[in-house]
């Protein structure tokens, strides 16, 4: 590597780079920010999150290949980025006062935060398997420690083990099935595999790599068969660590399904066909087991795993249309899910922990506004119009439709029939029950952006999907 | 056009409810909501004053790109079919909102608003002339009857609005599906008249008409997928239930108008003996239900489904007649459902009981109530002189020319609601006045007068003279039949 590519390389990667160092000074510097100032570092937090994104967006402007072609800043990365910061900013936002109830409150939970919105940033920008192996591992070390924050609280540790060691084994698989990709094709960059695969057409061998790195990525964005970790993990992580993993990493997640999947030669193969049926398995396991649950941050796990199985759909849609619907999927789910994660957050307050279901009984009464947030995400989740929810199922199903998968399209609404009844019945504790006590939530200004953000986005989208279509659109690579 | 009339029209309530927002006081909530619904009748009345009812194509059209990328737009136009709806939707409007005024003491401002939020979305179905935007208005339907039903409603409330919203949201998503495959069908366009004008091999219409069918049966209700509708009809506020009866059980036929007959005419001819006999179906049970009701609700409930079905019978007879009596009849049946609909729930304020055998010899002592509940009885059981017997008339007519076999059981349909209608005002209105012994009953202020007096006006005048009426939908009708029949070579 020459000169000039090494600064085009540190270009491409500006943005990692200065997070990545920005969050090494905020861990030491959060050594001298006293005790009770958590404000100081949710600003700077914020601040990095921001500023990162705005060099993101100014080196939009065009393709940066870099690091010998491991590493990629398309206007795909740039999406899939934005996804990751709105997620990481939002989180940091609605931490703040949740993180002094329940005893959190240290730098390191935001730095690890920043650490392991690397950990994404790279995912996305990864067209090498060892570069995505690198993100994974920095996004998931990161998202296992914050999972087990809350130290005393058993249920944390217990979710954080149950994480550490099942992400592992989906790691592991992930690495066993690079190494069999290097030892038959002698390479492990994206295009440069498919190129060598396409000669030899259907090789057993490489079909075998294929499954196995399909294993561990599934594992991440929370499928079938590999999702028994997102429920346990969801309800024993801090709830705004939830929100986080709900949104950024299955995002990161999604951007390296896309790229493995939809490189030109599986997406000529038969591989279609093996994430159908994982679609259809993820999205009905997740609205059926949602429909029994009480806590509302494992009704939100099954949720999270019923959406993922509908944005699965747009993978096996594929085409230009198929990534662009699950791009957008993703940003519209990140709204209208942290959003719903928002007012989890703020529920956590006093006596109350705001997990049952039966918590939220009669807040119509007391809290018009919020209420009606509520009523708003919640009927997003469930895809009724003219919420943003409506438009990313739309518009998986013109894709689906449009390749000719009209079956598919049929159950995918019949299982989000199925799955829009667990949403209706939180909207119907919220007006139709009596309130059992008073409601106290912990509406900090940090929580009133975050609600204030994400209900824009919700209804923005919902009402004016054009200009984020467009987006979309724009941004899916090779087409 | 510089004033985008329609525009105007759908969105006016929607600007009320923004308004109602911000204010404190239960008075004042009503009365704008009221000023809003007035309003909005008016311009739709002026509206029918600029309709030219000489022609069948749309008018008072706009056009704006909304998602240009997926050929979706913001396009509204009415032709005399929905004009007519449109009319009747901002009509019931007024009467929801007087029908409210003393039924609804709690949280009076929310409830106003989801009643005002509904009023957009109602008047948009039936302006909307892009199907992705028909099918935003349709949808989002669910969210404010959701929650007029769950929160204002009877005891089973929460059981009737979860039903009534899984029911709906189920036909409709398959709906979502057929849509978006006549979209590509059709070169990738919503226009709804570009959409008309296509031509889908029959194999396409079959599986599109079954998809539509699913969401539209369910909405007129067809047997046997009526079952959502005794409950949301029953535990309903009173003005829910009009809204109900009144214009969302004519949304499923209005789209077998719209979407089924032009746009999938052959599948239309094919399966109409089917949707025939489905009606049929319709009429004679809901009528047999009828009969065995002692809750007054549930039995107009259960008159709704029989009389829904002279509706689909007098459109998949798929003659001139029976699509005028049809439509007609929409009409018709919005009007004296809605009344009576809102005299059960006049008199429910005042006993708190829906139970015929409760009642008796309200003649006594509500003697005007008595009069205008006869007024409405007859005509729902379409009694010359009033609106009903026209539209029935007319299917029938148009139902024998078929079928003799569908015709009789209209003819026998007609004949039980006589039976359970008179039966009901029987036992309500006359003989000793047991009623007044427990509860202290008063008869019709001023306030529900003059919601009653439009609906009787209309149940007489379509009656009497429905020239008018049919001249708005004539030429749409003709072009409807035409499109039909158009492969064919005429009927």
């Amino acid at each position: 590597m020459n000169e000039a590519q090494l600064l085009q390389s540190i270009l491409a990667s500006l943005p990692e780079i200065w997070v990545v160092t920005a969050a090494c000074i905020l861990l030491i510097g959060g050594l001298f920010v006293p005790k009770g100032r958590g404000d100081v570092l949710v600003l700077a937090s914020v601040a990095v999150v921001l500023i990162a994104a705005a060099m993101t967006l100014m080196l939009a402007g065009e393709v940066r290949p870099a690091y010998s072609g491991m590493f990629l800043a398309d206007r795909f990365a740039v999406f899939i980025k934005v996804v990751c910061y709105l997620g990481t900013a939002l989180t940091i936002l609605m931490s703040r006062r949740y993180a002094e109830i329940e005893g959190i409150e240290r730098c390191e939970y935001y730095v690890l935060l920043l650490f392991a919105l690397t950990g994404m940033m790279i995912m996305a920008s990864a067209t090498d398997l060892l570069m995505v192996y690198v993100g994974l591992e920095l996004m998931s070390l990161c998202t296992y420690v914050l999972t087990g924050f809350m130290r005393t609280e058993r249920r944390s540790n217990e979710a954080a083990l149950k994480y550490v060691i099942l992400g592992a084994v989906a790691t592991g698989v992930f690495l066993y099935g690079v190494s069999l990709v290097y030892g038959l094709t002698g390479t492990t960059q994206l295009d440069a595999f498919a190129a060598s695969a396409g000669e030899g057409g259907a090789d057993t061998g490489l079909a075998l790599a294929v499954i196995f790195i399909v294993a561990g990525l599934v594992f991440k964005i929370g499928a079938v068969p590999f999702h028994m970790w997102v429920p346990d993990v969801y309800e024993g992580a801090p709830t705004t660590i939830t929100a986080f993993m709900s949104v950024g990493p299955k995002a990161a997640g999604f951007a390296v399904v896309l790229r493995v999947f939809l490189n030109p030669l599986v997406a000529a193969s038969d591989v279609w066909i093996i994430v159908a049926v994982l679609a259809v398995a993820t999205m009905a396991l997740g609205s059926f087991v949602a429909l029994v649950q009480d806590n509302i941050k494992r009704l939100l796990a099954y949720s999270s795993i019923a959406h993922a199985g509908f944005a699965l759909f747009g993978v096996v849609a594929g085409g230009a249309d198929g990534i662009a619907s699950v791009m957008l999927y993703l940003l519209i789910y990140a709204f209208m899910n942290l959003g719903i994660f928002g007012a989890v957050v703020m529920m956590r307050n006093g006596a109350r922990s705001g997990e049952a279901i039966e918590d939220y009984a009669g807040l119509a009464r007391s809290h018009r506004v919020l209420a009606l947030l509520l009523l708003l995400y919640l009927f997003s989740l469930a895809g009724i119009p003219p919420t943003a929810g409506f438009f990313a199922k739309f518009y998986v199903l013109v894709a689906l439709v449009d390749q000719g998968f009209v079956i598919l399209a049929v159950i995918a609404v019949l299982l989000s029939a199925v799955a829009a009844y667990f949403y209706i019945r939180i909207v119907m504790v919220i007006y139709m029950r009596e309130p059992s006590g008073a409601f106290d939530p912990a509406l900090t200004p940090g929580l009133r952006v975050v609600l204030a953000v994400t209900a824009l986005g919700t209804l923005g989208i919902g009402l004016f999907p054009a200009w984020f279509l467009g987006l979309a659109q724009q941004s899916v690579f090779g087409g | 056009m510089a004033v985008p009339w329609l525009s105007l029209i759908v969105f006016l309530p929607a600007a009320g409810a923004a308004l109602l927002m911000v204010l404190r006081d239960d008075a004042a909530v009503r009365w704008v909501a009221l000023s809003v619904t007035l309003a909005d009748l008016a311009l739709c009345l002026g509206l029918l004053a600029g309709f030219d009812g000489s022609t069948h194509a749309m008018q008072f059209t706009e056009t704006r790109d909304w998602v240009p990328a997926l050929g979706i737009r913001y396009a509204l136009g009415v032709d005399g079919i929905s004009a007519l709806f449109v009319f009747l939707t901002a009509l019931l409007g007024v009467v929801s909102v007087l029908a409210s005024w003393a039924a609804i003491a709690t949280r009076v401002k929310e409830f106003m608003v989801s009643l005002l939020v509904m009023q957009t979305l109602m008047l948009g179905v039936f302006a909307a002339l892009d199907l992705f935007l028909f099918y935003v208005f349709w949808e989002a339907m669910l969210i404010p009857m959701y929650v007029i039903i769950g929160v204002w409603g009877g005891e089973g409330r929460v059981y009737a609005a979860v039903k009534f919203f899984l029911y709906t949201l189920a036909g409709s998503l398959l709906f979502l599906v057929g849509v978006i495959v006549l979209y590509f069908q059709g070169g990738r366009t919503f226009d709804i008249l570009a959409l008309m004008d296509g031509d889908y091999p029959f194999a396409v219409q079959a599986w599109l008409f079954f998809a539509f069918l699913v969401a539209f049966a369910v909405k007129v209700p067809m047997v046997p997928v009526h079952t959502w509708l005794p409950d949301a009809h029953v535990e309903a506020p009173t003005a829910g239930s009009i809204i109900l009866a009144g214009v969302l059980l004519k949304m499923g036929a209005y789209g077998f108008l719209r979407f089924s007959l032009p746009m999938l005419p052959d599948a239309s001819v094919h399966f109409a003996p089917l949707m025939l006999a489905l009606s049929a179906l319709a009429i004679v049970y809901g009528g047999l239900l009828a009969l065995a009701q002692d809750d007054l609700k549930k039995l107009v409930a259960y008159s709704s489904i029989s009389h829904m079905g002279f509706v689909t019978l007098g459109i998949f007879a798929l003659n001139i007649r029976g699509l005028q009596g049809g439509i007609l009849q929409m009409f018709n049946h919005g009007v004296t459902t809605g009344a009576l609909f809102l005299f059960v729930g006049l008199i429910y304020e005042r006993t708190h009981s829906r139970s015929i055998a409760d009642y008796g010899g309200l003649m006594k002592v509500a003697p005007v109530y008595t009069v205008f509940l006869a007024l409405f009885t007859l005509a729902s059981m379409a009694l010359p002189g009033t609106n009903a017997f026209v539209g029935e008339l007319l299917v029938l007519s148009g139902g024998f020319a078929v079928s003799l076999a569908a015709g009789a059981a209209a003819v026998l349909g007609a004949l039980l609601s006589a039976a359970y209608l008179l039966s009901m005002y029987r036992r309500v209105a006359l003989g000793p006045a047991r009623v007044a012994e427990r509860h202290e009953v008063w008869d019709l202020n001023a306030r529900e007068l003059a919601a009653a007096l439009p609906l009787a006006v209309f149940v007489l005048w379509v009656g009497l003279y429905p020239k008018p009426f049919l001249g708005i939908i004539d030429a749409s009708v003709s072009h409807l039949l035409a499109q039909v029949h158009g492969q064919e070579g005429g009927p």
